[in-house]
């Protein structure tokens, strides 16, 4: 009873704590403490001082005179920044969908016990392993409209054959597609086979059992339960396309003209060679802002997932 | 009844979809396959040969004059060395970049996952949006920090940059294959006397092997494929291979020699492709440890 | 060898108290045993003692040292776990060596320890595995021997047998109690499972909702429960608790039981009742208090016979269980298999009440104490 008496608060206990603030308890925290300093400043830190130049009239060179959205009005009634945000909603929603394709139908035929399983699936993936740059390169020879595939259809006897998208302002962002979609959808493909090689084997036997046909139980069983994997690629994916940027720079270098160009082209070219800092800056933060609407109820769902296990 | 369709051999119309299923695996086996495919027949061919065959001609002669211009007379920009300094270069970067970042994914990892402190757990989902910004938003107030801290344009501040940034991921990486670890491991290590670094050197790193190989591998194909930091923060002289590779393509010093793009780009992509080949298992277990759970 | 005393110790993660004032005194070479329901508080006390949690409030001393706030390495404490933690890239005797390495006892030493606890727990053989290759019981064993190698003061088991299937369960609690009969260590144990309670303890605390409900040893704890909750969570079946209404008879107070017929029970404390007379109070009774009539018994004080009617049966081998309704409670009754008992029959049963006893309906607590 006395002792509770003494002990009222927690003040106390605090006083009797030193004994054990020794450097070995302090250990976790000083070890984390550089990675925590440099992702608060270089993340976080970084984050606010763009947005902070977004609201500047910032050239060449960062000021701080403010001139409130100034920047994001001059940004959406910039015609390029118009065309690159388009590009974006064809390039990102085309590429999403045919590397979801791709990915889930490739996925399922490779889960048939195919012979050389291991083999095909590392010719789908290879692509994943190399350099935007590199992809852009050879793509760009690929689809030469004077020496790549159109001369090669066009000897193999298709003398009209035209194919000249990589100088067509009108159609340029599809080769952006084409090149991405190579890049990424073997990738997809393997994080759908991991997901049907995840799926409860008990759950197609008892499928089977109640006379389900193969295509019913995929349709109606397997592939519902690979939703969570149709989320993740979809963020994947869409992070990807929000991010292309060298990916154009080797492939299109944003033309003809500024065609094809990208928002993440966009910033680069303002912030860093049009001497346009405050208006680079708010177009990252229209970028940030793209990935974190998609960003978020993903994390919230996962979270929120992680925490009903 | 059951036994008599499981016994029956299969019929011709599964043997037709059999079919149909290899054809088609084959074919888009083919279509992956082919760019790489034409850039190595490009590489190997002179630029006459190139002008007037097509993209799937084979080159008359082995003709490596190309891969030879690539690696050191090619102009890249107003530099005629070939691409072999970038080379070095990219090396250069991803080497100390792959350690530094591995080594501290691994303590933080390692800290988060088994040595939990108030406030350890936000941290790590802070760290998390760090995976997922656009890098455009931190591009110019990284250009300024270099220069204040005197590293602008060197590979040491490229080395920084890369490190900063890939700390999110090796530190995912590493927390996701901590948390499986039970925490009484590290609790009886603590009884029997062992303390913060001893538990990790001796009992948790031990336990690490698979992990650290999806990471480096993870690292090492990040880094070296960048362009985005290479271009942004690099000097003429201590650019990565990717950045002047898109230099050497986009500089038309008279006619475009597509031979000599063709095997510089290669080139560029081989370390990579040699790490995938060697290790694919521990490539794609990266990509999906990244993707599928957070 | 050393003394335990924990000193009204608490424990909160914010505003919850998960401790809420814990007062237990071990004497060296005790075998203590925490057990409760999960959720209880009896890990983190375990923790607390070992020094891998902070405690808020109170003291926790060692041989008389005040070790609060002592590091878990200084504690001289070993424990085992649910899981083992057996390290899993070492061999079995650098897993038992490992605490005396980081305490830098020489090698030779080291070897001969590990050679003597080998001996002592019969895995010589398993010396150079990996625990990767050892089998449930034996990683139980190698953990054990991981905690006997350093001669701590102090043990703590952290249910320890858990994860082992039912007959090695049995096999490995036989060994500990052995163990402690050879070495007279002081042990504090936690479990759920209340048999394991029983055989091993010198003395049990059980444990509910951060506060230790009672603490005494097995025989005590199951004769005299402190109140309901302790009743209902040491023995197998678990006691009958029977409402029943206390009506005065001759100036006596007994309880009124509906069995097939309306029957009184006497109570061994009448006093205790007296106060209660028109009230239900809640009568506690062990299955094994109700059986078929034995002769040497009938007739005894305390203990009356009735007819009641069988629902259900349950053989068990040595026992055969009848479940039958009184005061429309569902009440086990423990009996001889050979005496015949056909579900739905109705037949005679003896209620020994002398054992008995009665707890206050509403707060649980025993009210013949």
């Amino acid at each position: 009873m006395n002792t509770k008496a003494a002990n009222s608060g927690s003040q106390k206990t605090q006083s009797g704590r030193p004994a054990r603030l020794s450097l070995a308890d302090w250990m976790p925290k000083i070890v984390m403490a550089p990675t925590v300093v440099v992702t608060l400043v270089c993340i976080y830190g970084y984050m606010i001082w763009t947005a902070v130049l977004s609201f500047t009239n910032s050239r060449m060179l960062p000021s701080y005179k403010f001139v409130g959205v100034d920047q994001y009005e001059r940004l959406f009634n910039n015609d390029r920044w118009i065309v690159a945000l388009t590009n974006l909603g064809i390039f990102g929603g085309l590429f999403i969908l045919i590397c979801l394709f791709l990915g889930v139908v490739l996925a399922i035929f490779l889960d048939q016990k195919i012979r050389a399983e291991g083999a095909i699936r590392t010719i789908y993936l290879y692509p994943m392993a190399i350099s935007f740059i590199v992809t852009g390169t050879a793509w760009k020879w690929l689809l030469n409209p004077t020496n790549g595939f159109e001369k090669l259809m066009v000897d193999l006897g298709f003398e009209n054959f035209k194919f000249d998208w990589l100088i067509n302002p009108d159609m340029v962002v599809y080769c952006l597609v084409i090149a991405a979609v190579w890049q990424a959808s073997g990738f997809v493909m393997a994080l759908f086979l991991a997901g049907l090689r995840g799926v409860d084997g008990d759950l197609i036997k008892a499928a089977h059992l109640d006379g389900a046909s193969t295509f019913t139980t995929y349709r109606r069983i397997i592939l519902p339960s690979l939703k969570p994997v149709f989320f993740s690629a979809m963020v994947i994916l869409s992070h990807i396309a929000i991010k292309s940027f060298d990916l154009v720079a080797a492939l299109t270098n944003g033309g003809p003209g500024y065609s094809s160009d990208l928002p993440a082209n966009f910033m680069y070219a303002h912030t860093f060679t049009r001497s346009q800092i405050g208006l680079g800056s708010a177009s990252a933060m229209v970028m940030l802002g793209c990935v974190l609407a998609i960003l978020i109820p993903y994390l919230y769902s996962e979270l929120r997932g992680e925490r009903h296990e | 009844m059951s036994k008599a369709s499981i016994g029956r051999q299969t019929t011709w119309v599964e043997k037709a979809l059999r079919v149909a299923l290899y054809t088609v695996l084959l074919i888009m086996a083919a279509v992956y396959l082919m760019p790489f495919l034409v850039m190595l027949l490009t590489s190997l061919k002179d630029v006459e040969e190139i002008r007037t065959g097509t993209l799937l001609s084979l080159p008359s002669t082995l003709d490596l004059s190309a891969w030879s211009k690539a690696w050191g007379e090619a102009c890249t920009g107003n530099n005629c060395g070939g691409i072999s300094p970038y080379f070095l270069n990219s090396f250069q970067i991803v080497i100390p970049a792959v350690l530094i970042s591995t080594l501290l994914g691994a303590i933080n990892g390692y800290v988060i996952s088994l040595w939990k402190f108030r406030g350890s757990d936000l941290f790590f989902a802070a760290l998390l949006v760090g995976c997922f910004i656009p890098f455009q938003v931190i591009l110019l107030p990284m250009a300024r920090t270099l220069g204040w801290l005197g590293i602008a344009n060197t590979t040491t501040g490229l080395v920084f940059v890369h490190v900063v940034y890939g700390v999110a991921f090796t530190t995912l990486f590493f927390r996701n294959f901590y948390q499986a670890i039970p925490g009484e491991l590290v609790k009886a290590a603590r009884l029997d006397g062992a303390g913060f670094f001893t538990i990790f050197y001796r009992i948790i790193l031990p336990l690490s092997t698979p992990i650290i190989v999806v990471t480096v591998i993870w690292q090492f194909t990040q880094i070296w494929n960048d362009f985005l930091f290479g271009v942004a923060f690099s000097g003429f002289d201590t650019q990565p291979v990717t950045v002047a590779l898109n230099n050497l393509v986009n500089t038309s010093f008279g006619g475009k020699e597509y031979n000599v793009d063709m095997a510089a780009a290669i080139i560029a992509a081989l370390p990579t492709l040699a790490v995938y080949v060697l290790a694919g298992k521990y490539f794609v277990r990266g990509l999906t440890a990244g993707a599928v759970k957070g | 060898m050393a003394n335990l005393v924990i000193d009204n110790v608490k424990k909160r993660y914010g505003t919850t108290e998960v401790l809420k004032g814990i007062n237990i005194a071990i004497e060296a070479g005790e075998f203590l045993i925490l057990v409760g329901p999960s959720g209880c508080g009896k890990s983190t006390l375990m923790n607390s003692i070992a020094g891998l949690e902070d405690v808020s409030e109170g003291r926790i001393l060692i041989a008389d040292n005040d070790v609060t706030y002592t590091s878990p390495k200084d504690r001289d404490i070993a424990m085992v776990f649910q899981s083992y933690a057996l390290y899993p890239n070492m061999t079995v005797a650098q897993n038992i060596s490992f605490g005396l390495e980081m305490r830098k006892v020489p090698k030779e030493e080291r070897e001969v320890e590990v050679q003597r606890v080998a001996e002592l727990l019969q895995i010589s053989h398993l010396l150079n595995r990996k625990p990767a290759q050892l089998s449930g019981g034996q990683r139980q064993r190698v953990a054990m021997g991981r905690a006997l190698a350093r001669r701590p003061q102090l043990y703590l088991f952290d249910e320890p047998l858990s994860n082992l299937d039912a007959k090695l369960r049995v096999e490995m609690r036989t060994e500990i109690k052995k163990l402690h009969q050879k070495l007279g260590t002081t042990i504090v144990y936690v479990t759920h499972d209340q048999i394991e309670a029983m055989t091993l303890a010198d003395r049990i605390a059980v444990m509910k909702d951060g506060e230790v409900q009672q603490l005494g040893t097995p025989q005590e704890i199951y004769d005299n429960p402190a109140n309901l909750f302790v009743a209902g969570f040491m023995g197998s079946p678990a006691m009958n608790f029977i409402p029943a209404k206390v009506v005065s008879q001759d100036g006596n107070p007994m309880l009124e039981l509906a069995t097939n017929s309306t029957v009184t029970l006497p109570f061994p404390k009448p006093e205790a009742l007296a106060n209660h007379i028109g009230q239900t109070v809640l009568l506690g009774l062990r299955p094994e208090m109700i059986t078929e009539p034995q002769p040497h018994k009938v007739g005894q004080d305390f203990v009356t016979t009735t007819d009641i009617k069988v629902e259900v049966t349950e053989p068990m081998g040595a026992d055969t269980m009848i479940i039958t309704r009184v005061n429309d409670a569902e009440i086990n009754c423990r009996s001889n298999p050979a005496y015949p008992a056909a579900p739905g029959s109705v037949i005679e049963m003896m209620f020994d009440t002398s054992k008995a006893v009665v707890f206050d309906q509403a707060s649980g607590q025993r009210l013949d104490i």
